[in-house]
């Protein structure tokens, strides 16, 4: 292919013996070699990049949209606010469910499918139809945002140059997450935000291989979007100080309603998305333009409703609406998103659940300081706190939802009563629904992705949980052989741990130590073959396996005096301790 | 989708037994980057991603600069032509365009105010004040805000921020820190707080050039402010650069007439060219009042009779109008008898009618303690008349300022 390459040059002979050199440093064979890891990081980069830039392009897609569709005011005419969604609805139904039927659902849920089942692929066309139908959807005022679909941009683009680049399985697995991380850093501006919701919500767990990658990832992405955006943050959030510890309790009230709104958001979407998914097919094409009208018909009072609406929340946080007015809002941006997203149309929950989080907390803000006019109830802050009180109540990601408050609002003195709230709000809807949103969405679509959750819910048996202790005592490496046959006639048992000293440990079989090959004053040493690794108390049964391998049993030991015998583990023993432990089955679960 | 692992992943050659590759000697799951071509392809890639990106954000960040703009002179328009709703419909449209604009916010914050919105615009102004505490303009923006809702403290702390801030460009900050101090003063004036007032007015005469027009605006205030004196040397430093100064001349004259020197209030008038309503208004009440002056050097023992008894009568009738039923009697005048403190009133009555046999010019004549208890009588009816009866006529107004002229009382 190199040579083909220049083949169509004249071959002067300098020309000839440059292209040579050329190839020899550049060629398959060449000077300068990458290992996979290092060049996941490389990657990371560089799909933080390119994933920016589709973020970019995204946002300016959906403004033009917007402009396009409804017009440029932020109060359009009343036949294009009741007409526009309900059309839009109809042609993008048509388009997703002939052309692209895995845009529709969400995009957290299909990166975590790349990652658990499809081997870290996702369509480029599913990229694709995210994006047009995405911006589409949510320009022509359908109550969804653009977070979720630049989450599986980033992550399809990620996909893609993974497959291009023919990465080994294991990255090729791992880099639909990376990408997720940068398109969720660049839609919210807000890089720590992006790599804790992938580690908490997509991988969950922190591996050192994969942090590396989605922090450049992210980094990288949000450095596009600031050179190209602006960096501005989302909101023009007013300055907060917490003047008396008092205020924490009143804000705790903010955690309890933003508890309840989360629970009754995720009702609303558990009960109305199944019905809907079992209407006739023919339907499919009808749903999201009804959807739309019903959100035109709603926007003509209350044009907030429409979109993402991060301009209205700008205008919340300012005190620009009543109390009671926003209170209106919350409701009606509940029935129009569950309407939008149940119906399949493509678009994504974080910016309408940021939405009802701001007018919620405004709206207890204002009532607050109605009823309480002796304390001082920023609005502002109010509507910051509920957006992170919401979206731990319904996306269920505590820690992601703390940082992004901190990064959205650059102030630190928040986060008190952030973490007040999103606590309260996060115990409510857990305890009321048990499986956490985006979990019920994949198994209502027929997948058993893990659920994060409730992994970091299940209890971690540790080697305490299974060791026994030592009958007798251990055999020690010095004493004799004839000694120590005496001590192992009076234990039961095939095999016996002997201490070799300096927290060394080995282990002998029954069958070894009875052998009257061996003399009887040689020392137990001599008949030792190999040390075994010793384990601790807080260890988990996970590593406690990994070092069993076939080994009959292994010591624990004090950390604090590694000749300390503590306890004997064996593979018997883990089995015992795994049997006990009893865990929930997969089909108990709620699903329905 | 199945990662295809019967070829190499490296060098792309089919592998061999036992997963290695022949060629490359590479394990099936190695990965290693020989080849510079795919950092080269997506290096490329970036670059023509920059610049599609670059060439799509600016064709629509233009287009949105325009809108923004367009919006922005909408919702000016709109707030010119007091229609206050839609301009704030068209400033928050021209901020979701361009959301840092500043002018385009401090445009809302107006619109919100004109359209009544005080606490929406007070949270937008404190929001700007947070960003930029030493704005000037925002500052007098939040003073103006705050003595609407009758916030005095914080308004006069807002003005003085003003006063000590930062001009934004474009606006000169001498101009606007003189127009701010005669802003502030006269809130001062109209809160009663003359001290600060003073001060403040003070420190525009520091700055004020004498040639300035304004000039005659601060002796008017010094005026409202209750120092008519600075105001009669305020005027009379305007009239020494520009003798013919009407208005000059009759604010000097109001000045004097207020500063209790009337006949530099009348000199004042005679210097005036032409005659004004206001001029008129003032020489008439200089001559009702030299008219009712008993007091007055020049006056013979008749006129001095005479003028007492213009007074007594007068008094009476203002008694009559409070609804006095002796006064009422005497005056014939049957008006309301909802008086407001009888008793006090009763005591006036009692003393006119110790007065009234007294006022004939003959009786009057050489009689000069009746004069002065009647006179007296006239000025404690009027100052007690005008706290509870309303507003004096000019006949009463002329007394009253006899009486602050003779009892040394503030009206």
């Amino acid at each position: 292919m190199n040579s083909r390459r220049g083949d169509y040059l004249p071959q002067t002979p300098v020309r000839r013996k440059y292209f040579d050199t050329l190839r020899r440093i550049l060629g398959p064979s060449g000077l300068v070699s990458i290992r996979e890891e290092q060049f996941f990081l490389i990657l990371a980069i560089a799909i933080g990049i390119l994933a920016g830039f589709c973020v970019v392009l995204f946002r300016v897609a959906i403004g033009a949209a917007r402009i396009w569709l409804l017009g440029s005011s932020m109060h359009p005419s009343v036949p294009r606010v009741v007409l526009v969604p309900a059309v839009m609805g109809v042609f993008i139904a048509i388009v997703a469910v002939r052309f692209f039927p895995r845009v529709r659902g969400s995009g957290v849920n299909q990166t975590k499918g790349a990652l658990y089942i499809y081997d870290g692929y996702i369509a480029g066309e599913t990229v694709i139809g995210k994006f047009f139908l995405s911006a589409l959807a949510i320009g022509s005022g359908h109550s969804l945002g653009p977070e979720d679909p630049s989450l599986q941009i980033g992550a399809g683009i990620a996909s893609a140059l993974g497959r291009w680049l023919k990465l080994s399985k294991e990255r090729l697995r791992l880099v639909a997450p990376v990408g997720a991380a940068a398109g969720v850093a660049a839609a919210f501006n807000a890089p720590i935000t992006a790599v804790l919701f992938v580690i908490e919500e997509v991988i969950g767990r922190w591996t050192a291989g994969i942090l590396g990658a989605v922090v450049l990832s992210a980094i990288s992405s949000v450095v596009v979007e600031r050179w190209f955006m602006g960096d501005q943050p989302l909101f023009r959030v007013p300055v907060y100080h917490l003047d008396h510890p008092a205020e924490l309790l009143v804000y705790a009230v903010l955690g309890v309603t933003g508890g309840i709104a989360s629970l009754v958001f995720v009702k609303v979407i558990k009960n109305i998305r199944p019905r809907l998914r079992r209407l006739p097919q023919w339907s499919q094409y009808l749903q999201p333009g009804v959807a739309g009208l019903l959100i035109g018909f709603i926007a003509i009072w209350y044009p907030q409703v429409m979109g993402a609406g991060y301009e209205w929340m700008d205008l919340a946080m300012h005190n620009r609406f009543p109390w009671q007015v926003l209170g209106i809002i919350v409701g009606l941006k509940m029935l129009s998103t569950a309407l939008s997203f149940a119906t399949g149309t493509p678009g994504g929950l974080f910016a309408p659940v940021l939405f009802m989080g701001a007018m919620l907390g405004a709206s207890v803000a204002m009532l607050e300081q109605q009823l309480l006019p002796a304390i001082t109830v920023p609005v502002g802050a109010y509507a910051l706190v509920g957006m992170g009180a919401l979206f731990a109540g319904i996306l269920r990601a505590p820690m992601t939802s703390v940082f992004m408050i901190l990064e959205v609002s650059g102030n630190y003195s928040i986060i008190l009563p952030v973490i007040i709230c999103n606590t309260i709000s996060y115990l409510i809807s857990r305890g009321f629904q048990e499986v956490p949103l985006f979990d019920l969405l994949s198994r209502q679509d027929g997948l058993d992705l893990p659920s994060l959750e409730e992994e970091r819910e299940h209890e971690i048996l540790r080697v305490e949980d299974a060791m026994h202790p030592v009958l007798g005592r251990a055999l020690l490496g010095d004493e004799t052989i004839a000694s120590a046959r005496g001590i192992a006639a009076s234990i039961e048992g095939t095999h016996f741990l002997v201490s070799l000293g300096e927290g060394r440990w080995s282990v002998v079989s029954r069958e070894t130590l009875i052998n009257p090959m061996h003399d009887d004053c040689s020392p137990v040493r001599v008949l030792v073959r190999a040390r075994v690794p010793r384990l601790y108390q807080d260890q988990s049964l996970d590593v406690a396996l990994r070092f069993l391998r076939d080994r009959p049993m292994l010591p624990v030991v004090h950390r604090g005096n590694f000749d300390l015998l503590m306890g004997v583990v064996s593979v018997q023993d883990i089995l015992r301790a795994y049997r006990k432990s009893g865990l929930a089955e997969p089909e108990t679960v709620e699903v329905f | 989708m199945k990662q295809e692992t019967t070829y190499c992943t490296i060098c792309r050659k089919p592998l061999g037994e036992h997963g290695r590759c022949g060629y490359c000697d590479s394990a099936a799951n190695d990965w290693k980057l020989h080849d510079w071509r795919p950092l080269l392809t997506l290096a490329l890639l970036i670059v023509l991603g920059f610049s599609f990106t670059s060439l799509v954000v600016s064709s629509f960040h233009e287009k949105e600069v325009a809108l923004a703009a367009e919006y922005y002179g909408k919702g000016s328009r709109a707030l010119d032509e007091k229609r206050p709703a839609e301009a704030v419909d068209a400033l928050e449209t021209a901020l979701a365009f361009s959301h840092d604009d500043f002018q385009s916010q401090l445009k809302l914050t107006d619109a919100l105010l004109a359209s009544g919105a005080t606490s929406e615009a007070h949270a937008q102004l404190q929001f700007f004040l947070d960003q930029h505490p030493h704005n000037a303009l925002i500052n007098r923006k939040m003073a103006r805000l705050e003595a609407r809702n009758k916030h005095v403290d914080e308004a006069v702390n807002y003005y003085q921020n003003a006063i000590e801030g930062e001009w934004p460009e474009g606006m000169d900050p001498l101009a606007q820190r003189i127009a701010t101090r005669f802003e502030a003063a006269e809130y001062l004036i109209s809160q009663g707080r003359n001290e600060k007032a003073e001060s403040t007015l003070l420190e525009l005469a520091s700055v004020l050039r004498t040639t300035s027009p304004e000039q005659g605006r601060l002796a008017s205030l010094f005026l409202k402010n209750g120092d008519p004196a600075r105001a009669v040397s305020v005027y009379q430093a305007q009239l020494d650069v520009k003798k013919n100064d009407a208005a000059a001349i009759l604010g000097a004259a109001q000045a004097s007439f207020a500063a209790g020197n009337y006949p530099a209030a009348r000199h004042y008038l005679a210097e005036l060219k032409s005659e004004t309503a206001e001029s008129r208004a003032l020489l008439d009440q200089l001559d009702r009042m030299e008219n009712l002056d008993p007091f007055a050097q020049s006056a013979t023992g008749q006129i001095r009779a005479q003028r007492t008894m213009a007074a007594f009568r007068i008094a009476l009738e203002r008694m009559a109008a409070c609804g006095v039923p002796f006064a009422q009697a005497m005056t014939h005048r049957a008006q309301s008898t909802n008086i407001k403190d009888p008793a006090l009133w009763s005591g006036f009555a009692k003393w006119a009618e110790q007065l009234s046999p007294m006022m004939t010019e003959r009786k009057l004549r050489g009689r000069d303690d009746v004069i002065e208890s009647t006179m007296r009588f006239a000025f404690q009816a009027e100052m007690t008349a005008q706290k509870q009866c309303g507003a004096p006529t000019p006949n009463d107004q002329a007394l009253l300022l006899l009486a602050r002229e003779r009892l040394g009382v503030q009206q």
